[in-house]
């Protein structure tokens, strides 16, 4: 029964073929729209996560709002970190800059820093070295490049390119600098995000350099290990509240765990949205199924007379006209599906930066959806097909 | 086997009233072979369609092997129209985007026959109306004649026990007639109950019983008329 309703069906679909395939078009393109968007998100998310995670979910940032006169000096900071679960600490002192190599100007962020910097992002050198206590100490005027600055500003573009730039000089602010290492290119889609023309230099030349006055307003906190994050946090927030007298409000302690949490919940909404504006053009396409399938039925009125007058059931017409709605949504789910696949591809290789997937997930939420399209839409035209009386249809032109 | 009682048709339209049928009282036995006759809308083929459960009567009864129609739920009517009665439409009623064979099969496959079976009994069946040559046209690619044949064929092929004929020689050469009326004839000796209207007065001389309606009723049936002349 169910393979004859099939055929029959299916013979309906192929007589018309044009109508068909407009009619799945609204179907394709729902399906279409959903993998696809829901698909790039997804695996831009992971892309970001894994990369934020990557940068080390053992990582706190702490942000000094008001140092109540007392501000904090680099002396200070074993004290405050002093909890074994804290492996390393760094300050940083960010400045807005430019950069001026021969006679050109290039806008740079400057960030002031100690040696410890380089351990806790995982830097790699192309060139030269990183910075060391000493330069701190003698508030030494070096430099060392990112790999996108040295690009830029050197015009740089291979490791072997890296080392010529150290020992050269560059003006940052107007002030004169010693290029001392050039770090080696970061691949991941952070940092291709952030795309940061940094150069680092000691903190206590920055903190010269800086308007806002002295002290570390602030640092970056590596914890022993990933475990040790939450008590590192626990630690360094009594550490700060107790020197800031009991003021909680006086810093802010970012934790990388939250950061990527947070960063994932957004996409996951960001996906949602973009999942459910398409999921309104599939429903869309429905409509349009249910538009279609009318038509058909009121054109085949006499066909489903004269089927019922030699003895079919009410359950065999509903079934034939049933059918029909699914396997032109399975059809348009099952082409929008392989658009889908063929779209990604593309934007994978457009993108080299990037691996895109089709998320399994959506494929299958597609095509559970498509299927309830096609149960919802073709059940009130089968409904109305089955309900006829035999002689009004026969007798219908 | 079928029973009228007292059984009207009515059609309202534009306000208007039609009696299709009017009051219409009679009984056929099983095994009758029964022309109906009748000028151009007195209702002969409303009373075909009340007698295949095609149709609902407006008022009496209509009895089907002594059942009352409207005590069968939609689907035993339609189980009913496949299994015990084969309908030869006025106008073939043949669905156009399938080939002849395909027609002819469908009744059997809303009947539940296996494939090998259903091709069997299509083959014999285009076999008796003279088509099997014409098995794989569509119906709109052969004759008016040929289609009213592929439409006997259809009627036939499920064996019913009541046949309903509306004109069922009306678009054939009177060789082709004749050989359909032997077809009936045939039918009719192994036991099957045949009603067929017909304009055609040497058709209606081949079956057993005539009913002439005029307006709605029965102004004459041959066998009350038989049955008086021996009462009188
Ligand atoms: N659906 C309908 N709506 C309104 N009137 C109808 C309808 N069907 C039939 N009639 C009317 O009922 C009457 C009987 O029609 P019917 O089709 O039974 O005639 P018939 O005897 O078969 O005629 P013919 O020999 O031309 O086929 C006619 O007057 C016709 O106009
Ligand atoms: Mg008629």
């Amino acid at each position: 029964m169910a393979l004859q309703s099939f055929k029959i069906a299916w013979k309906a679909i192929a007589a018309n073929k044009m109508r068909s395939f407009l009619t799945m078009l609204g179907i394709i393109i729902g399906v279409l729209a959903l993998v696809v968007l829901v698909s790039l998100v997804t695996s831009a998310t992971s892309a970001v996560t894994d990369s934020i995670e990557s940068m080390g979910n053992d990582m706190l940032t702490v942000a000094v709002l008001d140092d109540k006169g007392n501000p904090i000096k680099l002396k200070d900071m074993d004290d405050i970190a002093g909890d074994e679960s804290i492996a390393l600490t760094t300050p940083i002192l960010q400045l807005n800059g430019t950069a001026k190599v021969g006679n050109e100007t290039y806008d740079v962020s400057v960030e002031g820093t100690n040696s410890a910097y380089f351990s806790i992002e995982g830097s790699e050198l192309a060139a030269g070295r990183f910075l060391k206590t000493a330069d701190l100490d003698n508030v030494s005027h070096v430099a060392v490049v990112s790999y996108e600055a040295a690009e830029d500003a050197f015009g740089i573009d291979s490791a072997a390119g890296a080392r010529d730039v150290v020992g050269q000089t560059a003006l940052l602010n107007g002030r004169k600098f010693l290029v001392v290492g050039v770090l080696a290119e970061d691949e991941s889609i952070m940092a291709a995000m952030m795309s940061s023309n940094a150069v680092y230099i000691p903190f206590t030349t920055a903190e010269r350099m800086s308007d806002s006055g002295s002290g570390i307003s602030q640092f970056y906190a590596a914890a022993k290990d990933s475990e040790s994050v939450d008590r590192a946090e626990q630690a360094l927030t009594e550490a700060l509240t107790s020197r800031f007298r009991g003021d909680e409000d006086a810093f802010r302690i970012l934790n990388q765990n939250t950061l990527a949490d947070t960063m994932s919940d957004v996409t996951n909404i960001f996906a949602l949205l973009l999942g459910g504006i398409a999921a309104i053009s599939l429903l869309v396409g429905g409509i349009g199924i249910m538009n279609i399938m009318l038509v058909s039925v009121t054109e085949r009125t006499r066909e489903i007379g004269i089927r019922k007058a030699i003895g079919a059931r009410r359950a065999g017409i509903m079934l034939q006209f049933i059918i029909e709605a699914l396997v032109i949504c399975l059809i348009g789910c099952t082409i929008g599906v392989a658009a889908s696949g063929g779209i990604v591809t593309l934007v994978s290789a457009a993108m080299p930066d990037m691996t895109f997937s089709l998320s399994g997930g959506v494929i299958v939420v597609a095509v559970l959806f498509s299927t309830a399209i096609g149960l919802l839409f073709g059940l009130y035209p089968a409904r109305k097909a089955a309900g006829m009386n035999p002689i009004d249809a026969l007798r219908y032109e | 086997m079928i029973e009228f009682n007292d059984v009207s048709k009515l059609y309202e339209t534009d306000g208007e009233t039609i009696h299709a049928l009017d009051h219409v009282s009679m009984s056929i036995e099983k095994g009758e072979f029964v022309g109906v006759t009748g000028s151009s809308g007195s209702g002969k083929s409303t009373m075909m369609h009340i007698m295949g459960c095609l149709d609902a009567v407006t008022s009496g009864v209509y009895l089907l092997e002594g059942q009352p129609i409207e005590n069968y739920s939609e689907n035993e009517l339609a189980e009913i129209r496949n299994r015990k009665i084969g309908f030869i439409f006025q106008n073939f009623n043949l669905l156009n985007r399938m080939t002849i064979e395909e027609n002819v099969e469908l009744p059997l496959i809303y009947r539940g026959v296996r494939s090998a079976e259903r091709r069997r009994l299509v083959g014999e069946a285009l076999g008796q109306v003279g088509l099997s040559d014409r098995r794989k046209h569509t119906p709109n690619s052969v004759s008016g004649g040929q289609q009213q044949r592929a439409a006997i064929a259809r009627a036939i092929v499920t064996d019913p026990a009541l046949i309903l004929a509306d004109e069922p020689t009306g678009n054939l050469d009177s060789r082709t007639g004749t050989d359909i009326m032997t077809l009936f004839s045939e039918l009719n000796a192994a036991g099957r109950t045949i009603v067929l209207i017909t304009h055609d007065a040497g058709v209606a001389a081949q079956t057993h019983r005539i009913v002439r309606l005029a307006d709605g009723h029965i102004e004459e049936d041959s066998k009350e008329t038989k049955n008086g002349a021996a009462i009188f």
